[in-house]
């Protein structure tokens, strides 16, 4: 396995770097005021093909591997100082790749082009008010009724979902057998009678990213609107696990780059008892902590996209690549601040807003002590 | 078609190795003896949704098989009997 850029995926990364500080360096501080989603900027992603990326070109997509893919979102999260707008193209991705690998024709023909220029916005729908951790003991339901699913319940802490035209649900279908054959997975269109969405939430970060709680009332989708077999919706959950915690820990792990050369450069600048504030060992550890994490996320990131590409298994090495990568933005965000000293607790410095973003990172795609729990039962414990 | 006798052995050799890896890695206290070919590993929770994913990842490093798409549905990997027929069926 060849865990190296080749000169393309190099050039393709610059491309990226290049586009988005010529084109995503928004202010934002403005959309932080208003909660608002990028939109321009999202037209633009789209534009450049960045959501197309993995999926064939018949469908619309770059046909591009998933190692190129990833760097793409390590890319954005490098230069895009707008996390949320990253976090919305990688759930566009990941709805997309479980288009992809599971649907019908039909509903790849149908959705995937539209995926893939950014006209319709994509969310996957499987948290809910009583169960996210624990997330296969949900509680929608979908009741088969001749040829329909009848959708009942809610979810929450949906990516995408207030501004969706297209959710992924996860729901049982037979409350008989356990999670693994009873949950399925129904594509839901907005429009639908019985299907509502909300407001976004307000969070502590990621204000541009649209996250809000959706509701079924009994809301009707026809059989044909089935991702994958009926039963195999815990087996797609755990499918498209491996594709997030390597691609969410992509555009991580870029954060992680900007926040190790900001600190670097101030920790060089920035003097106290008449040396560089970097001269001093306990700074100097902060940041050569930074770097060896950055490097070891490397390995294991591209250990997981080169697994993808030979269509192995990734399951252990996305969990060891999630909870890794996600922790050491978290702690990269924290020492990121106390270098900066008064300065990195200042909105102006802008790294206060990394922290409370990087704090998300370990909540969602399955917590940290998820990702621990899973690790532990693939060494039998 | 009747089965000749290399093809029932390799068959018996492969059922061994998934109980055995199913006992080991998926049966923490080891308590489940009358592991028969039969039993229904996923409605009794012997497989649950993490054990899947290890179970998956030992076929197909140990079997040198590929399982994807439509080939991941529970009825595969219902008993050690489903599994094993699964397995010679990718293997061909
Ligand atoms: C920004 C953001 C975006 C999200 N996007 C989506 C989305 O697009 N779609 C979607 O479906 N969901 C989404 N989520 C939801 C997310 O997946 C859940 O929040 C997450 O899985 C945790 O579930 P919970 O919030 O219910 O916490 P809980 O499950 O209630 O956990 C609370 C605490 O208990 C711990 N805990 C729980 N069980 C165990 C255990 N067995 N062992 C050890 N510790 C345990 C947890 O680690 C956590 O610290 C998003 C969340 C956030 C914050």
């Amino acid at each position: 396995m060849v865990l190296e850029l080749t000169d393309e995926q190099k050039i393709w990364r610059e491309t990226l770097v290049a586009f988005s500080r010529q084109e995503l360096d928004y202010d934002m501080t403005a959309y932080e005021k208003g909660d608002l989603f990028p939109w321009e900027a999202w037209r633009k992603c789209a534009e450049m093909q960045i959501l197309a990326q993995p999926f064939p070109e018949e469908y619309g997509g770059g046909g591009v591997d998933f190692m190129t893919t990833m760097i793409s979102l390590n890319a954005l999260g490098y230069a895009c100082k707008d996390a949320g707008l990253v976090h919305a193209i990688a759930t566009q991705i990941l709805c997309g790749l479980q288009i992809l690998h599971f649907g019908s024709e039909r509903l790849k023909q149908r959705y995937l082009p539209l995926l893939c220029r950014g006209e319709k916005v994509f969310a996957q729908a499987i948290t809910e008010p009583g169960s996210g951790s624990d997330a296969l003991s949900m509680r929608t339901s979908a009741t088969k009724k001749r040829d329909t699913y009848i959708l009942s319940g809610s979810k929450t802490f949906i990516t995408n979902g207030p501004i969706a035209d297209v959710v992924i649900v996860f729901a049982v279908s037979d409350p008989e057998k356990k999670s693994l054959g009873g949950i399925s997975c129904l594509v839901v269109e907005d429009g639908m009678k019985g299907f509502e969405k909300c407001r976004p939430l307000k969070k502590m970060g990621l204000s541009t990213l649209q996250n809000g709680e959706l509701f079924f009332d009994n809301c009707v989708v026809a059989f044909e609107q089935l991702l994958g077999k009926e039963g195999q919706g815990a087996i797609i959950f755990n499918e498209s696990m491996e594709w997030e915690r390597s691609l969410l820990p992509a555009a991580h792990l870029g954060t992680m780059e900007r926040i190790l050369e900001i600190s670097v450069t101030y920790a060089k600048e920035r003097h106290a008892f008449k040396k560089p504030i970097g001269s001093y060992q306990s700074v100097a550890n902060k940041l050569s902590s930074m770097k060896m994490n950055l490097e070891l996320g490397k390995g294991i990131l591209y250990r997981c996209a080169a697994l993808k590409d030979n269509r192995k298994r990734a399951a252990l090495d996305a969990s060891i690549c999630k909870l890794f990568i996600s922790e050491s933005l978290k702690q990269a965000c924290l020492d990121a601040v106390q270098i900066h000293g008064g300065y990195g607790y200042m909105s102006e410095y802008e790294i206060e807003r990394d922290l409370r973003d990087s704090i998300a990172a370990t909540i969602y795609s399955g917590t940290s002590e998820l990702q621990h729990n899973i690790i532990a039962r693939f060494l039998g414990v | 078609m009747e089965k000749n006798l290399m093809e029932r052995g390799s068959e018996m050799l492969t059922r061994e190795t998934i109980r055995q890896f199913i006992l080991s890695e998926l049966i923490s206290d080891d308590s489940r003896v009358d592991l028969t070919d039969t039993v229904q590993l996923i409605d009794s929770g012997v497989i649950d949704s993490f054990g899947i994913m290890s179970l998956l990842g030992f076929l197909e490093e140990n079997f040198s098989i590929q399982i994807s798409g439509d080939d991941l549905v529970p009825e595969n990997f219902a008993s050690i009997s489903t599994i094993s027929d699964f397995v010679s069926q990718k293997s061909c």
